[in-house]
């Protein structure tokens, strides 16, 4: 039973700085949590707090039932994977998974035997005499992995255990690191800004702005129905792109052109029709928007779009466009980088797609996939 | 480019390099090459620089050095006033770094610490003998001290007897160098990353392990190579016991450099002189030939 619990948990650093503010999260036994937020956003910090390595402010901490608020780390019984590895330099494969069993006064033999072990698991055993220096960094990787595992802990904790490993490597030890976890059945936060990570590993997603939780839930539910313009904006990739409308009857006007919307999207969302006559904020996902003279996006209402440029991926077409529309910043750092300065709108077209840069397309659009929010609190609507 | 002119820029950066490191190569020729083949050179001599066609003397000045008891007793010291000093250099100078490095002491005062330790490194050896000299007088503050604690009964003659003579030496030998230490080891324990710490706490490392098992392994290679510094130049410190005991009282803090120095230019037996002088440099060279093959082997 080994659940962990924050409560209330607050974090302000030497300088008056704020990280964290007021954090609720229950992390169920055996469950993988991953922890996101934009850079800054205080997921280390929070970590760090859970593994005893940053003194908590205020709040209560409780793994697997016991206050651990003042307890040293070695007696929080949890293991942390750092994104530096942080394998000790001077000593072997075999010495750093060992390290904290030989401080616990276990003989040799039996060190060994769980040493041998877990090398197995993670195809460590030829290495074991190496030194961190003569490894790969996937192998750095798994010998941390191993130092975590060694001691059975309660939990596991993971700060962007992946961001020094390259693409390809990043993908398998993304899957070797999910089917550990589910094998080994042990409770794991992990931080992360990689979209796929968050999206891909974890049961549920922890999304963090400023150091104030956003919303917990599974990959799924984010992705669907996001509670604001941040986590709508953060979650999938390229980003959500944001605009401004007015609500008249069923339609929704921005600039020089409508988005007829069903009866069904209000039928949805009730206070929707409160807003008629007002200001709304919609938004609608890349892979929501369609070339209209392909088969695809024959079905959907179109509304007229520039191509400003493309991103030809291979299997899909990235297509950055500008409508006459007025863009909504969700407030993620990250989310400028995919619209750049000419663009307001992302869509992933298929690659048979024939559109050009610099021609003007009539854009089609899933209306049924539009998401609602407040233009003054951002909150779904 | 043509052939000819491409050999021609060949050969020109082949040489380059050579060309830069002659004028260092050329002085160091000069000021330590020759001299040390010279002196070399007179120690198979008879008399030595005192006559003009000296005859060829074979091993008979290093036989006749290595009868006398007194270059004995110089070498024992020797290696006593350097092994002392460079073990003592490396703790103080270990503890001090520790102390300056830890983030539970104030910093203003460590600032105020950090000038305080480093003090001994801003004075010349001269004048480190003289204020020994003072301190550790009969009458001196030392002495005054030690009695008012009721440590010693009465005033010890800390330079001028033969039995604390060349403790006296070696500790304020071991005064004036512990900043070097101190010093490089406070940048290595900078430059180790927090974040092995940080693994050993979660690991269950106590202080005195992460000591153990962290620092000093990281802060190895620093400690072996200040040490092998340190102990090829305390081997060959002169001023600083020339000025405080001038090798005395009765030979008890002879060491090889005094030694040497008195056999030049006190019994101008030039000759055994320099052959006192290519033992010290024999060893200082072992111990630099080590040195080298370690930093080759880092
Ligand atoms: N020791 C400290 N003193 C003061 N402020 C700090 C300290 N450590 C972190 N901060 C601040 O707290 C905030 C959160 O930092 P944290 O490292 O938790 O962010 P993060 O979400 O992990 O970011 P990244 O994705 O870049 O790793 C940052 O604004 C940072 O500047
Ligand atoms: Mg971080």
């Amino acid at each position: 039973m080994a659940e962990v619990v924050l409560e209330n948990i607050c974090k302000t650093y030497g300088n008056n700085f704020n990280a964290i503010d007021q954090l609720n999260l229950s992390v169920k036994d055996g469950e993988f949590l991953i922890l996101v937020g934009p850079s800054g956003c205080g997921k280390s910090t929070a970590l760090r707090m859970i593994a005893g390595l940053e003194d908590i402010t205020s709040g209560s901490l409780r793994i697997g039932g016991t206050d651990v608020v003042d307890m040293p780390p070695k007696d929080r019984d949890i293991a942390m994977v750092f994104q530096s590895y942080a394998l000790y330099p001077h000593m072997t494969v075999f010495e750093n998974i060992a390290f904290s069993m030989r401080l616990a006064g276990k003989s040799k033999a039996e060190r060994k035997k769980r040493v041998d072990e877990i090398a197995k698991t993670l195809q460590l055993t030829s290495l074991l005499d190496s030194k961190p220096a003569n490894l790969s960094g996937g192998q750095r990787q798994r010998v941390a992995m191993g130092r975590a595992m060694v001691r059975e802990p309660a939990a596991f904790l993971m700060d962007e255990p992946l961001s020094n490993l390259d693409a390809k490597l990043r993908v398998q030890m993304r899957a070797e690191i999910t089917s550990l976890q589910k094998q080994l059945g042990v409770t794991t936060i992990y931080v992360t800004h990689d979209q796929t990570e968050a999206m891909t590993m974890g049961d549920r997603v922890a999304v963090l702005k400023g150091g104030v939780l956003q919303q917990v839930d599974t990959p799924k539910k984010l992705y669907e129905s996001p509670v604001n313009a941040f986590v709508a904006g953060f979650i999938g990739s390229p980003s959500m792109s944001l605009f401004e409308a007015t609500l008249t009857g069923n339609e929704l006007i921005c600039g020089a052109f409508g988005i007829r919307l069903q009866d069904a999207a209000f039928a949805r969302r009730p206070s929707l029709r409160s807003y008629a006559g007002r200001k709304v904020v919609f938004g609608i996902r890349p892979e929501h928007l369609y070339d209209s003279s392909l088969e695809s996006g024959r079905k959907y209402q179109t509304i007229p779009a520039r191509v400003t440029s493309i991103e030809e991926l291979g299997s899909e077409h990235i297509v950055h466009l500008n409508i006459d529309a007025v863009r909504v910043d969700s407030g993620d750092p990250d989310a400028v980088q995919d619209f750049g300065r000419t663009s307001n709108a992302v869509a992933k077209f298929e690659p048979v797609s024939e559109v050009r840069a610099d021609s003007e397309i009539q854009l089609a659009l899933d209306d049924a996939k539009l998401h609602f929010f407040d233009p003054e609190t951002h909150l779904a609507i | 480019m043509t052939r000819q002119k491409r050999s021609r820029h060949r050969l020109k950066r082949a040489v380059a390099p050579y060309l830069y490191l002659s004028p260092s190569l050329v002085i160091i020729g000069l000021l330590m090459l020759l001299p040390m083949v010279t002196v070399i050179g007179y120690s198979f001599q008879n008399s030595a620089v005192l006559r003009r066609d000296p005859s060829f003397a074979g091993l008979k000045h290093y036989q006749a050095i290595f009868a006398d008891p007194v270059f004995w007793a110089s070498l024992w010291h020797t290696l006593y006033f350097t092994c002392m000093s460079v073990v003592f250099h490396m703790t103080i100078g270990m503890i001090f770094a520790l102390m300056l490095n830890s983030d539970r002491i104030n910093p203003t005062l460590r600032n105020i610490l950090r000038v305080l330790y480093i003090l001994p490194w801003l004075f010349t050896a001269v004048i480190i003998a003289v204020i020994w000299r003072l301190l550790l007088e009969p009458n001196g503050v030392v002495n005054s001290i030690l009695m008012q604690l009721g440590i010693i009964g009465s005033k010890i003659e800390w330079f001028s007897s033969p039995e604390t003579a060349l403790h006296a030496v070696t500790f304020a030998n071991i005064w004036a160098g512990y900043p070097l230490f101190m010093v490089s080891l406070l940048a290595g324990l900078q430059g180790i990353p927090k974040d092995l710490y940080e693994a050993a706490d979660i690991d269950g490392a106590k202080a005195y392990q992460k000591l153990i098992f962290i620092t000093i392994p990281q802060l190895m290679p620093i400690i072996i190579s200040i040490s092998l510094l340190d102990f090829i130049w305390t081997m060959q410190v002169f001023p600083l016991i020339w000025i405080t005991t001038g090798g005395g009282p009765i030979y008890s803090t002879e060491v090889l450099s005094t030694y040497t120095y008195k056999l030049a230019f006190s019994s101008y037996n030039l000759s055994q002189a320099s052959a006192s002088a290519v033992v010290i440099l024999l060893i200082s060279l072992g111990l630099t030939l080590f040195y080298i093959r370690y930093q080759k082997a880092r």
